[in-house]
């Protein structure tokens, strides 16, 4: 901030970095993409390269590629990666997109964490804001987190759900709500889930807006609220038509999103769906769809009351709680959870487990594959192996989120009682 | 004025005397044929066949037609039937070129495929239906499994064998099922033996039993029903059932008293003698495919009971296809004929009397030093196919997997061009894109120049299945490797079978070779030269834990609401310093607790008390 020159210097450095780093794996192992691209960790069946490029194929042979069982992902992909030279002949314009998709990604992220939004917001200013790491770091951490790198690398389509959310979020951030509306819609057509976002962004722009000149009061909630609903029903219902146009008919709409509301295909991953669903009896199964999507949606509406001053955690909190519940989860999901995490450096010293957080996902994520592998290949466990970590491993996840809201309200709360600070508290 | 005169001469003739020359405009033939093959095998193929006419079959006016099968063709709207019960592998490699061009043997299982008379899909939908369902119970089969995930609408690889008038052609719908899972057995036979006019009783039908039909090698049984049509004449409705199967000799030749096989005694050890350490008590076992002596009632376990009375008198019942320089047995009253080829000969029986053949081994004089040489000499040689095909999965875990068809054309200078059907069951994931035809020994891929046409209808998790016909061609003298990619899905666990790590089977891919013609236009006017099918596949999907639903029930719930739990915890309750709010820490509970079981001791001890007292 001080210094913008060394700062554009560092961040330039920094991309190229994380670019040549990311181009590197793509050139030096040609294996690796397709091995990542394979694994259930990083694909799942409604963001995998390779059913993306089966879709494509049917796209481009004239078979309608939502007519089957294969293609779960947006329409609008199959003209965008139709544009991009066969991968088969030319796989580096893929590569390069995808690079570019994780830069664009840091970059909003960078614009997030130099905004201060997470120290101080407009109704709330923390009292450690200072403690708070710059946008390159921030960027830094995103870029080579190991789970960003897997997934880029992996190519599954969840890439950019992940930068039309943070895109969002930095627009929002930036004072400009409608655009940040746009980029919430799209993140919404991606892959519906980001619809459950909506609340607490609007409070964010809202709170962030940038008053024209000449207009002191702000409008009111509801009108505010209203218009920029009215924006993402008119950008989703574009996206919509854009889609029907496209493949001349409505039956991607089940194809794409009834799946992540039936859960038809059951391949593992993560997550905590697949497995219960595979072993749930048939006649509870409508039942316990709607049970786990309630669940889901819960949050959406208790975080954002309670944490009403600082929209922008509630964004990451329930990111969080995404990573773990949704029906698809992979660690692509959990790279955009942790890269907002390190937005919240400061009230890091008020968490309570941060150890056993990172214990745990170290864990996990060692022998996660390790129990896929003997379940699948080795045949020496069965699928109760790999279940179990997945159990683990949203178990860790959720205590980190959890800790992540008591930090946070507990912050909130030393405002009003500064002499507690470093104090034992508890809850009532 | 004819029909009478031979109805006539029939029940004149009939009661006396040959029922040979009574039924000479027969509407019934059956002949069975007889070849053995390479490697002590012998090809029997039985075939039945019976005309109605079509005015006669719509009246309800059955003859030799069978009223059970007729009345379900009616119901369903069916134009023609195709159905086959299969078992085995056809070694095409030693035994050549399938009976009947493979028009008439199916992949292992249960194949069914028909052309419905329907307005929409649905009513065709609706129909097949209907034909499964009734077809299951005459045949005593699963076809009522035949399921929408296990029905496929082919669009090249089959046409039509009856006649059929062009204005009906777009109302006829071709619907294929295929049940690979099914086991033929005996209860299949009977009721396919009961649809033919003598039931088995008379005829070349009385050699067929069970326990040496599935006992064979490979076997097929087929029921055809289609119109036909000839230049002059009314239209007729033909059921063909036919029966192959590929018995090995010795293992038929065991006495079904003592059907476990035991190592024989060592002076019946048949010795390679031409090894240099062969003696008295050292042995090296001759090939076993050196010719065997056999006889039918060795084979069959029975013979031939006279004729079916009902059949063409101009068809002999048997034929054998060996060469002419072989001497063959056969029962008094019987006659040879001997075809002009030169490689058949056929047999004429005596209506009543049983029938025997006996095919002695070739004479000693025969056996040269070239085994082989010498088999060719004493059997018809096979004849070379027109393409060898050969089908298996690659990669390992259970996972995701490939599919190899391994396709050969043995012919020095004629290109082979064919349609290869995958009808494949919904959990197997196929990826188009990564279809893929190279010729052995050459680098990189010919796909535009090998895979002509493709047709692809992609799988619907739990409601259709993939169908995949891919019209290509193999040049001359050389090996095509067709691969694609798949991945198996995990079921719900209700939808295993209870037998789940035994894997899932796969249809048998067919290919259907076309005839060559000069112009390369549409395949669909092209006759069909030659048809076979791969064995079929077993393929092994994941299988979740089938003991534990309620545990993982259990457990994630669990997860779920310690986040839930937690997390709401933490949103709803106020922070307090450690020291302020009410209190609830352990020593209040232990006072409360103290308290509670003060008063309670008190309690007892005054009850106890007022006990004492009363005593």
């Amino acid at each position: 901030m001080d210094d913008g020159k060394v700062t554009l210097g560092r961040t330039a450095g920094l991309y190229i970095g994380a670019a040549v780093l990311r181009l590197s794996l793509f050139t030096l192992f040609p294996g690796l993409p397709d091995l990542l691209t394979g694994r259930v960790e990083i694909s799942t069946p409604v963001t995998s390269f390779k059913r993306l490029q089966e879709g494509l194929f049917l796209y481009n042979h004239n078979v309608s590629p939502y007519d089957g069982g294969v293609y779960h992902q947006a329409p609008l992909f199959l003209p965008l990666f139709s544009l991009l030279p066969s991968f088969a002949t030319l796989p580096i314009f893929t590569f390069i997109l995808y690079i570019a998709v994780d830069l664009l990604s840091a970059n909003a992220l960078f614009k997030i964490a130099n905004s201060g939004e997470a120290g101080s917001s407009a109704l709330f200013t923390s009292p450690r804001r200072d403690k708070r790491w710059s946008g390159p770091v921030v960027a830094a951490v995103f870029l080579f987190n190991p789970f960003t790198i897997a997934t880029c690398i992996g190519r599954p389509t969840s890439v950019f759900t992940t930068c039309a959310i943070l895109h969002a979020i930095a627009k929002a951030v930036a004072g400009a709500p409608f655009t940040a509306m746009v980029a919430l819609s799209f993140a919404a057509y991606l892959s519906m889930y980001p619809l459950l976002l909506l609340p607490p962004l609007l409070l964010l722009a809202y709170d962030r807006q940038r008053l024209p000149k000449g207009i002191t009061a702000k409008p009111s909630g509801l009108t505010f609220a209203a218009s920029h609903l009215l924006v993402v029903v008119g950008v989703l219902s574009a996206l919509f038509g854009m889609s029907y146009l496209m493949t001349g008919s409505w039956e991607f709409l089940p194809s794409t999103y009834g799946i992540q509301l039936t859960l038809s295909d059951l391949t593992p991953n993560v997550g905590l769906w697949w497995y219960f669903f595979i072993e749930m009896f048939d006649s509870f199964r409508s039942f316990f769809l709607a049970v786990f999507w309630l669940h889901l949606s819960a949050y959406v509406g208790g975080l954002t009351v309670r944490i009403r001053r600082q929209p922008l955690a509630v964004i990451t909190l329930l990111l969080g709680i995404f990573t773990i519940f949704k029906p698809y989860p992979s660690i692509s999901d959990s790279s955009l959870f942790l890269a907002l995490v390190p937005l919240y450096r400061h009230v890091f010293p008020l968490m309570r487990y941060t150890f056993l957080v990172a214990a745990i996902i170290l864990y996990t994520v060692f022998l996660g594959p390790a129990f896929y592998h003997l379940w699948i290949y080795a045949g020496s466990g069965n699928a109760n192996f790999f279940y179990a970590i997945t159990l683990v491993w949203g178990l860790g996840l959720s205590l980190l989120v959890c800790d992540l809201t008591f930090a946070v309200l507990r912050d909130e709360w030393e405002v009003e009682r500064p002499e507690m600070v470093g104090k034992e508290i508890r809850q009532i | 004025m004819r029909q009478f005169f031979s109805f006539l001469l029939f029940s004149l003739l009939s009661i006396c005397v040959h029922p040979r020359a009574a039924s000479a405009s027969s509407d019934y033939h059956e002949q069975l044929v007889l070849r053995p093959l390479p490697l002590s095998a012998l090809l029997a193929s039985f075939n039945f066949r019976s005309n109605t006419t079509l005015s006669a079959f719509e009246a309800h006016n059955f003859r030799f037609f069978p009223r059970s099968l007729g009345q379900i063709l009616q119901h369903a709207g069916t134009r023609e039937l195709h159905l086959r019960f299969s078992l085995g592998r056809w070694d095409a490699e030693s035994w050549g070129a399938r009976p009947w061009d493979g028009a008439r043997e199916g992949g292992t299982g249960v194949e069914l495929w028909a052309w419905l008379d329907a307005e929409t899909d649905e009513e065709a939908d609706h129909k097949w239906l209907t034909l499964t369902n009734a077809l299951s119970g005459l045949f005593c089969a699963s076809l009522n499994f035949i399921d929408s995930t296990r029905t496929t609408r082919p669009v090249m690889s089959f046409q039509p064998e009856g006649d059929h008038p062009n204005s009906t052609e777009t109302n006829t719908h071709l619907l294929y099922g295929v049940l690979p899972h099914e086991v033929v057995c005996t209860e299949n036979l009977t009721p396919f033996l009961k649809l033919l006019p003598c039931k088995g009783k008379a005829g070349i039908a009385t050699l067929l039993d069970g326990h040496k039909l599935f006992d064979a090698s490979w076997q097929s049984m087929a029921i055809d029903i289609r119109p036909v049509c000839p230049a002059d004449g009314e239209c007729v409705l033909e059921i063909e059932q036919t029966i192959d199967m590929v018995l090995d000799i010795e293992r038929s030749k065991r006495p079904r008293g003592n059907p476990i096989p035991r190592p024989p005694p060592g002076h019946e050890l048949k010795c390679d003698t031409s090894k240099p350490y062969h003696a008295d008590d050292t042995c090296f076992p001759a090939d076993y495919s050196a010719n065997q002596e056999w006889s039918l009632s060795q084979i069959f376990g029975r013979t031939i009971k006279g004729t079916c009375p009902l059949t063409d008198p101009n068809t002999p019942p048997v034929c054998l296809q060996v060469p002419e320089s072989r001497s063959v047995f056969i029962s008094n009253g019987s006659l040879e004929k001997k075809n002009a080829d030169g490689a058949s000969r056929c047999y004429e029986i005596e209506p009543e009397a049983e029938f025997e053949m006996i095919l002695p081994a070739p004479s000693d004089a025969a056996q040269t030093e070239n085994k082989a040489q010498a088999e060719l000499q004493d059997l018809v040689k096979p004849e070379t196919p027109l393409l060898y095909a050969e089908r298996s999965f690659t990669g390992h875990g259970q996972e995701r997997g490939g599919v190899q068809t391994i396709l050969r054309n043995p012919s020095p200078d004629r290109e082979v061009e064919f349609i290869y059907m995958e009808s494949l069951p919904w959990f197997m994931r196929i990826y188009l894109h990564t279809i893929e035809a190279r010729i052995e020994g050459q680098s990189g891929k010919q796909r535009d120049s090998l895979i002509q046409e493709v047709y692809y209808r992609p799988a619907v998790d739990r409601a259709r299945g993939t169908q995949l016909e891919v019209r290509m061609r193999v040049p001359p003298a050389s090996t095509v490797f067709l691969t694609y990619d798949f991945e198996k899905s995990i079921l719900r666990y209700t939808e295993y079978p209870p037998d789940a790590n035994r894997g899932f089977d796969v249809a048998a891919a067919v290919i259907t070779i076309l005839n060559s013609t000069d112009s390369v236009s549409s395949s669909s006017g092209r006759s069909v030269a030659y048809a076979l099918r791969t064995t079929s596949l077993l393929c092994s999907l994941p299988t979740p834990d089938f003991s534990m639903p309620y545990n993982v029930i259990i457990f994630t719930s669990t997860a779920i609401a310690l986040a839930f739990g937690g997390m709401f915890n933490i949103l709803v309750r106020r922070f307090v310093a450690a020291d302020e709010g009410p209190e609830v820490s352990l020593g209040g509970l232990k006072g409360r607790l103290m308290d509670k079981l003060g008063k309670l001791l008190a309690l007892f001890k005054s009850k106890g008390g007022g006990i004492k007292k009363t005593e």
